[in-house]
């Protein structure tokens, strides 16, 4: 045992590709800059994005000390910064910016924050594959195809009038669908946190977990094609 | 990004776009979507004598699913049942040659292609 108890991924330093300065060799201390020549360190591939702030994995983070952390580092890493140093320093500032701002970008979405621990921890946890929707394609698909004759009509005529005073009528309910499954979505948001404060390791915690990942999976990826028809109708019907 | 000559090509002049009816006999349906991007994808075959005579399809989505799936009835059509299972989203993603990021459309494609043999397979032999 190193004698870290199951908080150490909660709180952890930025990680770096190794422990050894990428420049001077020397060993590094777990910071971005070598102690020694003082230069700037790439940042580990491994490393999550929860990670990256120093925040715990939770579906609901303080978005104050994100955004913090984020202006912090991004200063650290600006490629501004670093066009007198060498070339091996301007490229490590460059990609570890690059993954700042997918990490920031990523975490700072609920919805996107949701999906991306959904993909850290699909690997713990195997298929959380869900099956097809096959109602919802059905609906889609029927909506796609008024949505086509709305387009094609004359936009003056009377089934013109009739087909967007149905798209319309079509739009609220989905609308409503979707705050409905993003309420949904926070209660399954919390839950997923209880559990993992209570870090228990026992067999039904582990069917919690299973079970809190599959329902989150499900209602993201339905909520994603709602989504996308509710984008068509407004566009077309706007 | 750009798309490749094939996908723009696909995408403009789609081939065999349209449906049949579901409950027209030798015709097997497919819908399936991709999650990560909201696309909803369907395509049908309509057999005859285990030979694939004719196939259609609508995608709702980007270009590279409408143009992965246009791609995949044109190679349907004049295939028997057993050869149309052999169909693979690599061979999709060779043909339009897709960037790393638009292979879930080609898997989309061979999902919709397995879903509609699946469906017609169940009609022919339903047990």
């Amino acid at each position: 045992m190193n004698g870290h108890t199951h908080h150490t991924d909660d709180r952890r330093e930025l990680q770096m590709a190794r422990s050894m300065c990428c420049h001077c060799q020397s060993e590094m201390a777990g910071e971005y800059f070598c102690d020694r020549c003082v230069k700037v360190q790439p940042v580990s591939k491994d490393l999550d994005y929860f990670s990256c702030f120093g925040l715990p994995r939770r579906l609901a983070i303080d978005t104050q000390v994100l955004e913090a952390k984020f202006y912090e580092l991004s200063r650290a890493f600006h490629p501004d910064f670093y066009q007198n140093k060498s070339d091996a320093e301007q490229s490590i500032s460059l990609g570890n910016s690059a993954m700042l701002n997918t990490a920031y970008r990523t975490l700072r979405d609920p919805i996107q924050r949701a999906e991306y621990l959904l993909d850290l921890e699909a690997g713990a946890v195997k298929d959380i594959r869900t099956s097809p929707p096959a109602d919802l394609f059905e609906e889609i698909l029927e909506l796609q195809e008024t949505l086509d004759e709305f387009r094609e009509s004359d936009r003056s005529s009377q089934h013109a009038a009739t087909l967007r005073a149905k798209l319309h009528t079509d739009r609220t309910n989905l609308e409503e669908r979707q705050r409905d499954m993003e309420a949904r979505l926070q209660q399954l948001f919390g839950r997923w946190d209880a559990l993992q404060d209570r870090g228990e390791a026992t067999e039904q915690a582990r069917a919690e977990r299973t079970l809190i990942l599959k329902d989150m999976r499900d209602i993201l990826s339905n909520r994603t094609y709602v989504k996308n028809i509710v984008n068509d109708l407004v566009a077309t019907i706007a | 990004m750009a798309y490749s000559e094939k996908v723009v090509d696909h995408f403009n002049n789609p081939r065999n776009m349209g449906s049949f009816k579901k409950e027209e006999d030798g015709v097997g349906t497919g819908i399936v979507g991709a999650p990560e991007c909201g696309d909803v994808m369907k395509l049908q075959i309509k057999v005859q004598n285990d030979t694939i005579v004719d196939a259609k399809f609508k995608t709702f989505g980007c270009g590279s699913a409408i143009a992965s799936s246009s791609l995949a009835t044109e190679w349907l059509k004049g295939k028997t049942v057993e050869e149309a299972g052999k169909i693979k989203n690599t061979d999709i993603v060779q043909e339009l040659n897709l960037p790393p990021v638009k292979i879930h459309c080609s898997v989309l494609a061979e999902d919709a292609i397995k879903a509609a043999l699946a469906d017609y397979q169940k009609k022919a032999d339903p047990k």
